[in-house]
């Protein structure tokens, strides 16, 4: 990574490595990897780009006592689990207590930038429980004052129908779940949509969810799963030519990643970048190294917060690497798309 | 017809007489290597605003017969959307790697079938007026109709366009390797007066065209087994997959029965679903095999293009799969033409296309697992057939042909359920006229009866 510079992100790098690798502070977890390493993460890490010294421990939080991920200096703190989705195998779980909502705090501004709206309540069509994105929606509906409507959906049964081949069952299980975000919009005001594509797609399909949709709500946010160039379009100049429609990449490590308002000549429709504070996307190749501007890579993420460490965890996803905007220091990244080989274990996109 | 690199063709989908320039995009190869078309893909979101619109639209009412005529006359004559019958018959032949002669003659094929529509509709219902003010009226069964297309022969588009003609409205997924065929078909139609809102054209993934087949009133889907397998039990969805077309041959096998045998199986380049897949016999089954084998390695190894060309080419990366899947065939069977000095199955052509060798082979039982196997060019499994063995191996026949005189065996065979088509003697598998089904009473299909009473 020697050639990404970023000088603001090594100084937060070395001052949280002191955190997480302090005996005071740091959680079970890493503290036990520490004579493990090779080296001495205090002394010799000193940025970006020393974080791909670490191993890329994210199959380990599938099986590590939630517990022991808690850094010890926040023990007094309430935590929180959260699962990753379970797109391929058993969950990652990540521990939060107040990360996210800070993140979420920036995220919203993000959103608004968009043209989502500061205020009104909130419909979220997708994942709550174990799953960080009820959560997400959540705070944002809260910090503008907005009332948060939820639907219950499992996203790890519909992927179980759907590899299973029993795709009429998963349809019907959809279907369930359109009748009550129905039951929801026929009598509430609900001002901001969050779903995913494949659930926009079975919105479209029913005309009177459709036109209650159509005619309430003034901002669908997209995430969970890729969206096609022309599906994307559809869904803005066709079905939704009144609302803002706007994306958010994301998952339960990394955390969300907003687009960033288009600009007239963007290659891309919907271009994402991270929270600069503690995240940073890299887009990379087959070795390791960063792919060109312009060229599609596999998303290598690094996230370093008080809360938790994520270093050198190669994602499930590709996209192509994005220079940054004007003022910015973290690349932007397009046209997200799921790499299909991984740990052959087969992934399956579900409705999330 | 030149084979130098022309300009990519770009094709996207159309909604009502509208061109939709998808952002989605796919590549369809060129059997001489390389891309021929740029094709705009529906995704489904795509899929589900264009149901919509030609639902709203779908009225019912058939259209003038004159639109069929007239669109037979423009698909053979015309220059449609800038692309002359030539254009279309050499992009069909580089997708396809069907011959120039296969394509020129599924272009007469269509054209006769469009203007043979009221003789078949007539021929395919019973009379309806019953006098005294009682009538019957033959009526569609819905307003929408979806069109699942493979993409081994040019005619099965008829299906859709006689949806149109007894009055549906018509979503059209092309066959991957043929959006030239309805996508002209539909222009034809278009110009020759049928109202644009009364189709669309949507090229897409399988998974968008089940989306369709599902929402449509009736629909049709072609292709192979894993891909019409799971509309079987569905009663608004016709299905043609393999056609694993059989013959008996209890006759001696002279030369007329052996050129007869050849060109059942080779027609088309062996591409029809009623091409010619297995062959029963009580003769010598090693000396069936081996006449066939001989007869079919005369065939010649030409172009597509050329004027005497039989059989089909495909792009390197079809037929490199091909051979994999023919070679563990030919190791597990008697393999006749390799006795007869056929060696490969696919032989590469001087201009970059792949040609398809026939392949004949020879089973020990009627009731091997091969017999049956249905491969897009002549492949043919030949087996003994005893009088103990009874109908069972002739199930599962689109067509079954029979070189026999025992009357109590063709009676069996059209009676039995999974036999579709019977032909007696040295009649090829594909013959018809109107009110010869091909698989069922397809008008009736698509039409019921409405009971109509008037006072007097």
């Amino acid at each position: 990574m020697s050639h990404i510079i970023d000088p603001e992100f090594d100084s937060h790098i070395s001052k949280l490595m002191a955190w997480h690798f302090g005996a005071e502070t740091g959680s079970p977890f890493w503290l036990g990897k520490l004579d493990g390493l090779g080296f001495d993460p205090v002394a010799e890490v000193q940025g970006l780009a020393d974080l791909t010294r670490f191993p890329d421990v994210s199959a380990e939080l599938r099986s590590v006592p939630a517990q022991d991920l808690i850094p010890r200096g926040l023990a007094d703190r309430p935590f929180r689990v959260y699962d990753s989705g379970g797109t391929t195998g058993s969950p990652k779980r990540i521990v939060d207590s107040a990360y996210r909502s800070q993140v979420t705090e920036w995220a919203r501004e993000r959103l608004i930038a968009n043209g989502v709206p500061a205020d009104g309540n909130w419909l979220h069509l997708g994942p709550s429980g174990p799953h960080v994105i009820g959560f997400d929606t959540g705070r944002y509906a809260a910090l503008g004052g907005g009332i948060f409507y939820t639907v219950d959906l499992d996203p790890r049964w519909v992927k179980k129908l759907l590899s299973d081949g029993r795709g009429e069952e998963a349809d019907s299980y959809i279907q369930h779940l359109l009748d009550q975000a129905e039951t929801v919009l026929e009598s509430q005001d609900v001002a901001v949509l969050n779903t995913t594509p494949p659930l926009l797609e079975a919105i479209c399909a029913r005309p009177r969810l459709y036109e209650l949709v159509r005619t309430k709500v003034r901002a669908i946010i997209w995430a969970g799963t890729s969206i096609s160039r022309e599906s994307l379009k559809q869904l803005d100049e066709v079905f939704f030519p009144a609302a803002h429609v706007v994306g958010v990449y994301g998952n339960s490590l990394m955390g969300v990643a907003p687009q960033r308002p288009a600009r007239p000549g963007d290659a891309y429709p919907s271009v994402f970048e991270p929270f600069p504070e503690t995240t940073r996307l890299h887009l990379v190749d087959e070795a390791g190294e960063p792919v060109a501007y312009g060229e599609r890579g596999r998303v290598l993420l690094h996230l370093v917060s008080e809360e938790m460490f994520l270093p050198n965890v190669l994602e499930r996803d590709t996209a192509i690497r994005i220079e940054p905007r004007d003022g910015s220091t973290v690349d932007g990244l397009a046209d997200v798309q799921t790499y299909r080989t991984l740990d052959d274990v087969a992934i399956i996109e579900g409705v999330y | 017809m030149s084979t130098a690199a022309p300009a990519t063709v770009v094709l996207d989908p159309s909604v009502c007489g509208r061109r939709v320039a998808s952002s989605d995009r796919s590549r369809l190869p060129s059997v001489l290597g390389g891309d021929l078309a740029d094709i705009g893909t529906a995704p489904r979101l795509l899929a589900v605003a264009a149901l919509n619109e030609i639902r709203a639209h779908a009225d019912g009412r058939p259209p003038a017969f004159e639109v069929f005529t007239g669109a037979a006359e423009l698909f053979a004559t015309a220059t449609l959307d800038g692309e002359s019958p030539q254009e279309y018959a050499r992009r069909v032949c580089h997708a396809t790697g069907l011959t120039a002669t296969a394509v020129d003659q599924a272009v007469a094929d269509l054209t006769a079938e469009l203007r043979a529509l009221p003789a078949t509709t007539a021929a395919e219902l019973p009379a309806t007026g019953f006098g005294d003010g009682f009538d019957t009226r033959w009526v569609p069964r819905g307003r929408v109709f979806a069109a699942v297309m493979a993409s081994n022969h040019p005619v099965p588009n008829i299906s859709w366009a006689q949806a149109l003609f007894h009055g549906y409205s018509v979503l059209v997924k092309p066959g991957s390797r043929d959006p030239f065929t309805p996508a002209r078909l539909l222009a034809a139609l278009t110009a020759a007066g049928l109202e644009p809102s009364r189709a669309a054209f949507l090229p897409c993934s399988r998974e968008v065209g089940e989306y369709l087949l599902r929402e449509a009133d009736r629909g049709i889907i072609y292709g192979g087994e894993s891909a019409v397998s799971t509309w079987h039990q569905r009663e608004s969805v016709a299905v043609r997959g393999p056609g694993r077309t059989k013959a008996l041959l209890d006759t001696a096998a002279d030369d007329d029965v052996i050129e007869h045998l050849a060109l059942s199986a080779s027609f088309d380049g062996g591409t029809r679903c009623t091409n010619l897949s297995a062959v029963l016999t009580t003769g010598a089954v090693e000396e069936v095999a081996d006449r066939l084998a001989e007869r079919l390695a005369k065939l010649p190894s030409l172009p597509a293009t050329d004027g005497a060309a039989t059989l089909l080419v495909v792009n390197r990366a079809r037929a490199e799969a091909l051979r994999e899947q023919v070679a563990a065939l030919r190791a597990s069977l008697t393999d006749h033409s390799a006795r007869a000095g056929e060696y490969e199955t696919v032989v590469e052509l001087v201009d970059g296309s792949f040609l398809l060798r026939p392949v004949v082979l020879s089973a020990d039982r009627a009731g091997h697992p091969a017999v049956g196997t249905e491969l897009p060019f002549p492949f043919v499994v030949v087996a003994p057939w005893t009088e103990a063995d009874g109908v069972e191996p002739l199930r599962d026949s689109l067509v079954l042909n029979l070189l026999t005189d025992r009357e109590e065996l063709v009676e069996a065979a059209v009676r039995e359920p999974s036999v579709r088509k019977v032909t007696r003697g040295r009649v090829l598998p594909w013959t018809a006229t109107p009110g010869i089904p091909h698989d069922d009473n397809y008008t009736q299909f698509l039409l019921e009866p409405k009971g109509l009473v008037a006072q007097r």
